[in-house]
């Protein structure tokens, strides 16, 4: 493997250092290794550093004319800022030295200058040049990937439904609070026609990059499997297989879908493995949603989901939520739990769907106090306000 | 008392199998090491682990699936991997997400040991 040799930049005005480096260096020359230009005062320099900006170490006398060595550093600190000096100065001239250091030099050798010493302080200088640039390459790339992520969150996020507007039978809130960029949860809401309206909520082994692709599969598939199948169950099923198709890394998710009927209440769902959610009845009552076929989703291809089926009376509301919420830890390592989450759930009343969320949310937040969110916090509400009316039919 | 927040991961031989105990918490900051620590069971030949949760505070779903990994890997190499002493929020974790149905689980180390 062949590499452009080093070039280094020696500044000096006096004529035959050049002759006594290109002889002194004279073998690492000609391996191709190194490489010298040549400048005979400060101004000279900087042009020779315009005409090769592959130059990064310059040694520079300190004494000469048009410009000395110590105005040079003052304008390669603003003009070269990635170039390292190392300064040549007369024995025992102390102040110069110190003046220099002062100025962003990175070492100095002093004259009459002994080579075997330079060499070692060329090489010392390169290495700590190759160290900040390895160092100004990782961050370009975490600077690079910093910006992925954001995508990777902005694509997430605006994967994520737009709440609907509040109807006179129903209104949908929902909220997500990812812990880090990319998240592992998700939720969805859609109209399957004007009488049935899908829930979702997930939450996905993991997080970071590889749940994200999980979820966002996850949701097309459920989206698309929904508008085929009435059943909740046949839907998870459906959804289950073609997850687990060859999915060796076992991740999984938790997966709650439920279809609501606005024309009677009744509010059909399977749950695959994910926390059960809450019905809110309108006098507070606050009841788990019953199991049914508790399987995670990816993991055992053919697995059969079974539906579970409750009825929601006007002011009734429903409540869907991750373990970021019950999991959510104060500084003692306490979980919030299901206990404070139905106490506040009970205690809320006939709020709307908005409130719910809010309220709940501030009470995990209130508990947790400055301990560091470690879950994605995410939760559905939905409250049922009316039946949807029978188009009137005339008699006549 | 030691901070409840880190995990250290135990493994003991014993005649049948070799239990794997994780002290602590089980996150996806350091499931690494849980994951570490039974592929080197794992590699070097071992094909039947008990993992005794008994001193397990919390394991996340990043966790789950290292052992749901674990237990398939186990099976495929013709041996087993059992789950014990699950503290009752760990236990309801497994209800919940279905485990108890595909995973095996015993109350304790010698149920398990003696299930073998």
């Amino acid at each position: 493997m062949t590499t452009s040799p080093i070039r280094l930049l020696v500044v000096d005005d006096e004529e035959d250092l050049e002759l006594l480096i290109r002889q002194k260096f004279r073998r690492r020359i000609r391996k191709g290794e190194f490489d010298f230009v040549f400048a005979h005062n400060g101004q000279e320099a900087l042009e020779r550093l315009a005409e090769n900006p592959d130059i990064h170490l310059v040694l520079s006398d300190i004494n000469m004319p048009v410009m000395d060595g110590l105005a040079l550093l003052s304008k390669l600190e603003d003009t070269n800022p990635d170039v390292q000096a190392v300064i040549v100065s007369a024995y025992g001239d102390m102040e110069n030295i110190r003046t220099a250091m002062n100025r962003g030099a990175f070492d100095f050798v002093t004259k009459p200058i002994n080579f075997e010493d330079l060499e070692i302080t060329i090489e010392k200088t390169l290495n700590h040049i190759h160290a900040l640039e390895a160092a100004q390459e990782a961050r370009d790339r975490l600077v690079v990937l910093k910006r992925e992520l954001d995508v990777a969150q902005q694509v997430q996020m605006s994967a994520l439904p737009k709440d609907l507007p509040s109807r006179e039978t129903h209104e949908v809130q929902a909220l997500m609070i990812p812990a880090r960029e990319v998240g592992g949860d998700f939720y969805d809401f859609f109209p399957l026609s004007d009488e049935l309206l899908g829930l979702v909520i997930a939450d996905v082994s993991g997080k970071g990059i590889p749940a994200a692709l999980f979820t966002l599969m996850t949701r097309t598939l459920l989206k698309g499997t929904a508008r085929d199948s009435p059943s909740p169950a046949d839907c998870l099923s459906r959804v289950n297989d073609l997850l687990a198709e060859d999915n060796e890394t076992c991740i999984f998710i938790t997966l709650f879908y439920g279809v609501f009927d606005l024309r009677d209440g009744s509010f059909r769902y399977s749950n695959g493995g994910h926390n059960p959610p809450r019905l809110v009845r309108g006098d507070s009552q606050v009841e788990e949603l019953p199991a049914t076929e508790n399987l995670v989703l990816g993991i055992a291809p053919g697995h059969e989901y079974h539906n579970g089926e409750v009825r929601l009376a006007p002011g009734d509301a429903l409540f869907l939520y991750t373990d970021g919420i019950t999991e959510a830890q104060n500084s003692a390592y306490e979980e919030f739990g299901e206990e404070r989450l139905d106490a506040k759930l009970a205690s809320l009343g006939q709020v709307a769907a908005h409130d719910i969320i809010t309220m709940v949310v501030d009470e995990v937040h209130a508990f947790t106090g400055d301990a560091p969110q470690s879950d994605d916090i995410t939760c559905v509400a939905m409250r049922f306000a009316a039946p949807l009316s029978s188009p009137i039919i005339d008699g006549t | 008392m030691t901070n409840e927040n880190a995990l250290s991961v135990q493994t003991e031989r014993t005649e049948k199998a070799v239990v794997v105990c994780p002290v602590g918490r089980v996150d996806g900051s350091n499931v690494g090491v849980l994951e570490s620590a039974i592929k080197e069971q794992l590699d070097a030949g071992e094909q039947t682990l008990v993992f005794d949760f008994e001193g397990l505070n919390y394991i996340s779903s990043a966790g789950l699936r290292v052992l749901l990994v674990t237990a398939r890997r186990t099976q495929a190499e013709g041996g087993k991997a059992l789950f014990c002493g699950l503290a009752e929020h760990i236990a309801h974790v497994f209800e919940i997400s279905g485990f108890t149905n595909i995973l095996t689980i015993c109350q304790n180390r010698s149920e398990a040991l003696a299930a073998l």
